[in-house]
Parts: C-alpha cells; structure tokens; sequence
C-alpha cells in the first residue's frame, strides 16, 4: 500500500475554439465573445489526477488549482464532479498579461499557500502538456524549478510505488521509461486516457454546493487573492512579466495564386484538379 | 559590449541534432548583428564529432560537458552543468537558443525559471533591433534598448504574428521547431583557433532524483511523416475522428505516402502527435500536400508552406488556405475525396493497362 498522497492538478480555462462563436473572420480570436472550456490538454492531467489518487493511501487528496477572472471557477466545478476533493482559483486584475514567469511565480505563491494551508507539501502536482491558447509548455516546468520538484514531461502513463513515480514518456524519435522521486511535477501528454464521464454522484454534489452558503462554498471552491497568497505584485502581471508583445502583424494573403475549382461537381472538380496538378501522376501507386 | 549568442546542442547517441546546426545557422547572423560571438554548449559523452560538427556549423566558441552521465538527455543532469557555467560568467549570454524539442521544451523553461528571465516558445523568426518602452508601472523598465532579441510567433487566434521580446534581462531565451531555419553550409574543414572550453561538472545528490530505466527509440522511426513524399493531412473540417479513415484511404493511393494532422484535430485525440504538422508539430516539405478541411491558420501554415505542391480542399472558400495553396478546391471533403480515391484508380487502371501494352 502506497503513503497517502497529496496531489495538484493546475488547469487553465480557454476560449472555445471548437465554435465559430468569437472567430472574427480573420481567423482571430476575441477572447470577450469567445465560449469558454477547460484547456483540452487539462482533462488529461485531471484523469491522471484521479488515477493518482487511487494509487495512494485511502486519505490520498486531490486538489484542483486554477489562476484566472471569476468565471474560470466553471472549471473547478467541472473538477469536483470528477472528484476533486477541493478547489482553488487565484484571481486578481493585477495578473492581467502575465507571460508564463509571472504565471509560474503567481501559481507557486498559491501552491504554497494550500500547501500551508493543507498542512503538507504536495506529492504530486500534474499539468496538461500545453495550453491551447498559449502553446508554450512553460508554466510547468517553471513551477518545478522554482519548487525544486523533479519533473517528468510529455508523460504518457505511470505507477507510484513507494517514493517514486515510474513514468512512461515520449522523447525525440521515441520513447523512455523513467523514475523520479516524488515530490514531482508531471506535464501529461494527449496520448494518455481520456477523462472519464462524471459520476451521477458528482454531479449531484456539485449541485449541493452551489446552493449551499457562501461558507460551505469556500470549503470547496476556494477563492484568493494575491494579498491571500502574498505574492509581490510586482512579479506578477505585466509588471512581473520578462517579456512583453511589442508588435503584432496580421498575416496578409501571400502569393495569391491558388487556382480556384468550384460551383461543380465533385468529380469534374476533382478531374480539373488532376488536370492541373501533373506532378501528382509520378507519385499515384500502380 | 553584448553578450554571447548561445546555442544549446542537443544530442542523440553522441550525434548533434538537425535543429542544433539549423540554430547555429541563424545565430551567426544574430551575433553579427551584435557583434558577439556565437558560441555552443555541447552536453553529452564522447562527443568529439559533435564539436567537430558544431564548429564546421559556425560556433566560434564551444563549451564541453562531457561526462557518462550526460550520455543520455537527464532534466537535472543538464540543468545543473547549464546553470552552474552561466551563474559563472561575469556577463550572461545576451541571446539563448535551443531547439522546440521534447528535451528543449524539457529543460528552457527551468533555465528561464532559474534566471528569471524571458523564454519565447516556438519561435518562427529571431532578430536584433531597438526597443523603447516608455510607460508601465514599473518605472525601472523605461528605457531605450538599442539591441534587442527579436523572437516572433503566431499569436492565438493565430493568423496574427507577435514579436516578443524581453530586454532586460539576459540571457533572452527562444526555443525553435525543427525545420524553422535552413541547415548552414558546413565547413569542410575545422577553422583554426576555436576555443574549447571544458565545463566544471558538479552534480548534486539531488540530481539524481530522476532516472531512466529504458530508452526505446526505434519506435517512432515507422512514424516520421517529413521523410513522405506526399501527405494527406487533416483538419477540424473532418468533423470527426472518422474523417481519419478517408485521409488514409486517400494517402493509400500514393507512394511513399503517410497521413498527416492539424493541431487541433490533435488536440481532440482524433490523431496523435507525431502526425501534427505546424509550429508546435513537425515541419514537412513533401512534394505533395493535400489538406483536406484544414483552414489553414498560421500555426499551421509555417509547418508545411514549402511543400512543392499544396492542394487544399475546404468548404469555405474565404478559408486562409487558399491565400498559400496552389489548387483549391471548395467543397465537402466527404465528396471531394472519394472522388479523388475513385480517379486514381482509374488513373492507375489506365497506367496498368499502358504498362500492358508495353
């Protein structure tokens, strides 16, 4: 039998790009009309949250972490009726336009704080490999740095035995089976199980917390500050951000010279397009 | 004076990478812009011929850790001989590069973290220029910056390209995919006078937190679709998963064919990583590239945009493909591929039947 565990799973939430609502027709995004979801790549981790949980003793936790404005407690709902045992949103206007150092600096100062306030560090803190708004797949590795965790990147499967994670990760042109001492930190790749459906059970749950007092909410949808966490607020924000976006461009059309087939048939579009494309005939298998 | 501009090399069996020689290509023209030298850290075991290879590449100065430790790519491992030789110098590396990689993705971001300093991820062009950053809170970040680190990407939303850059603090860190810059012409011979500089190399006992237990590396070699001749690739306009089983029958018609995948579909698990094509997938110049319900964004764009011939099929016809593809097709992938499927076979019972007659 494995030591309880304490786990942390951060997640994000994003606009949602899976709708044409928000998409200007230029292909941008504006983030203010924009649907919202919880980053695809974070419901891998939060299952791998889950799993973890039951590898550890019976009073193993798991919380769910998330840095954002007020809506994003949408997401830590959504993670109670998977099972998270308790919730935390970091949401202050003074983290407006953090770059992913001030985004890992804010995180740790509300890690710590939980950590703090949970009595016990974390054993286990799990990401999803990237967010699908920023790309970067910074803000975990930098988390780990600053909290002197092992890391395991890219994962794509594990156990725990005693102190150890044994993970399964993808590497360039492969794969490598690792062990790492816990406390560590784990950015889970896409290719690991897919989040299960909620339980009726949670669902329900979720349903009593929301109508319960604002008291009883709190125990399980935590809402701080940076004073809360005390975070410098001039590491935070744009204030605490190395980098900043100086000049952006929209990509204009280039070239230009696409010949266009339409307003027929399939088939006499696609003859057209043979037509044109000779190339392809060295290339079709006999 | 500027700082160096410094290459990570990244290594696999005592072999330098692809993107290592690409990174020092472009980091001679930033350091000529600056005037500084371009320098490389080379991390691994028996690592001569990667030197070798790195100077032939243009580093003008190289720093070797060479250690059995370092054989194999190890986050701690590499982390420590980094921090320890940059928390050495007197001046940091004015630029830092290192490959959009597993392991660059890995270990930049923990050197960023441990410097404080800026990291651009998957980064599409690197330059030098001014800066001037009049206004902001912080009244100790108001200044004239006359030699930037340039790095610029597609922003989300993504047919918008931002430059990012961080200029006060060094070193000012990118990573860069694979493919992004051209490979330099190596030199034949080993210039004269390169200085080899050989790392101080002590690791922690908390560096041996992580090991490997099993490198399996023959795997992925059934999937690299940059070898291919032609792709099929596929976007959301699929509409679903099973939209897969078409790009393949598709793909299937060709020689030396594979499947090929937008960022998004992957993001959806309809298709898996090594098939992702773009910024943070691969970067592919095949001869062939159909994209089949693929907008066209730029994330994506800058991963296949040097195919030798792009035909998009899309139902909108305003779709950004068809601003870069060579034919365009507006229609119904579900139509318009089955066709195709149906004339190349034809095509090939006629070539059959020439072949007949010969």
């Amino acid at each position: 039998m494995n030591k309880d565990l304490d786990i942390y799973v951060l997640i994000k939430q994003v606009p949602d790009t899976r709708s044409k609502a928000g998409v200007n027709p230029d292909g941008t995004i504006d983030r203010a009309k924009a649907g919202k979801m919880l980053n695809p790549f974070d419901a891998f981790a939060l299952q791998a949250g889950l799993n973890a949980k039951k590898m550890g003793g019976p009073n193993s936790r798991l919380f769910a972490v998330t840095m954002g404005p007020p809506p994003a407690i949408d997401i830590l709902y959504q993670t109670l009726e998977h099972g998270a045992d308790a919730t935390c949103i970091l949401s202050d206007r003074r983290l407006a336009a953090s770059d992913t150092l001030a985004t890992a600096y804010a995180l740790c100062r509300t890690l710590e704080y939980l950590f703090k306030k949970n009595g016990r560090k974390a054993d286990l803190i799990f990401c999803g490999l990237q967010t699908t708004d920023g790309d970067t797949a910074q803000v975990g590795p930098e988390i780990s740095e600053r909290l002197d965790f092992t890391q395991v990147t890219y994962c794509e499967d594990f156990s725990i035995s005693d102190n150890l994670l044994h993970a399964k990760k993808i590497i360039e042109g492969g794969t490598q089976l690792v062990s790492a001492e816990l406390p560590a930190l784990v950015t889970i790749a896409n290719s690991y199980t897919k989040l299960k459906f909620k339980s009726l059970r949670g669902a329900q749950f979720v349903q009593d917390v929301k109508r319960a007092s604002k008291e009883e909410q709190a125990k399980y949808v935590e809402i701080i500050d940076l004073d809360k966490c005390e975070a410098d607020e001039m590491r935070c924000g744009l204030n605490g951000s190395p980098t900043i976006v100086s000049k952006t461009w929209k990509i204009g059309v280039v070239g230009g010279n696409c010949k266009m087939h339409q307003g027929k048939a399939a088939s006499e579009l696609v003859s057209e397009v043979f037509k044109d494309a000779v190339m392809l005939k060295e290339f079709v298998k006999i | 004076m500027a700082g160096e501009v410094l290459v990570v090399a990244e290594q696999v069996n005592s072999q330098v990478a692809n993107v290592t020689l690409e990174l020092l290509g472009e980091g001679k023209k930033l350091a000529r812009k600056l005037g500084s030298p371009l320098s490389c850290f080379v991390i691994g075991h028996n690592m001569e011929a990667a030197v070798d290879a790195v100077i032939r590449a243009g580093a003008e100065k190289v720093y070797l850790a060479d250690h059995p430790e370092l054989a194999e790519y190890k986050t701690l491992h590499y982390r420590r001989v980094i921090l320890d030789e940059l928390s050495s110098w007197a001046t940091p590396p004015h630029t830092l590069l290192m490959g959009s990689t597993t392991t660059g993705r890995d270990l930049a971001p923990r050197v960023a973290a441990f410097f404080e300093t800026g990291l651009t991820a998957d980064t599409i062009e690197l330059d030098i220029g001014p800066y001037e950053h009049t206004s902001g809170i912080d009244q100790t970040k108001i200044g004239y910056f006359p030699e930037c680190l340039y790095a610029s990407r597609p922003s989300f939303g993504e047919s918008l390209k931002a430059r990012i850059l961080g200029p006060w603090k060094d070193p000012q860190m990118a990573t860069i995919r694979p493919g992004v810059f051209a490979k330099p012409e190596m030199l034949t011979e080993k210039p004269e006078g390169v200085e080899i500089k050989k790392v101080a190399i002590n690791f922690q006992p908390s560096d041996y937190r992580i090991t490997i237990k099993e490198t399996l590396r023959e795997l992925e070699g059934k999937i690299d679709i940059t070898a291919a001749d032609v792709i099929v690739a596929g976007g959301y306009g699929l509409g679903s998963a099973d939209g897969v089983n078409l790009l393949k029958d598709l793909a299937a018609c060709f020689e030396n064919s594979v499947v090929g995948a937008s960022r998004k579909i992957v993001d959806l698990g309809w298709m898996t990583y090594p098939y992702q094509v773009g910024q943070t997938g691969k970067t592919v110049r095949p001869k062939i590239y159909i994209a089949c319900g693929i907008s066209g964004a730029l994330q994506h764009r800058v991963g296949m945009q040097k195919s030798e011939l792009i035909i998009a099929i899309n139902r909108d016809p305003d779709a950004p493909i068809f601003s870069f593809a060579d034919q365009g097709i507006v229609g119904d992938v579900y139509h318009v591929i089955p066709e195709m499927i149906k004339q190349l076979q034809e095509k090939n019972t006629s070539k059959l039947a020439e072949l007949k007659v010969k």
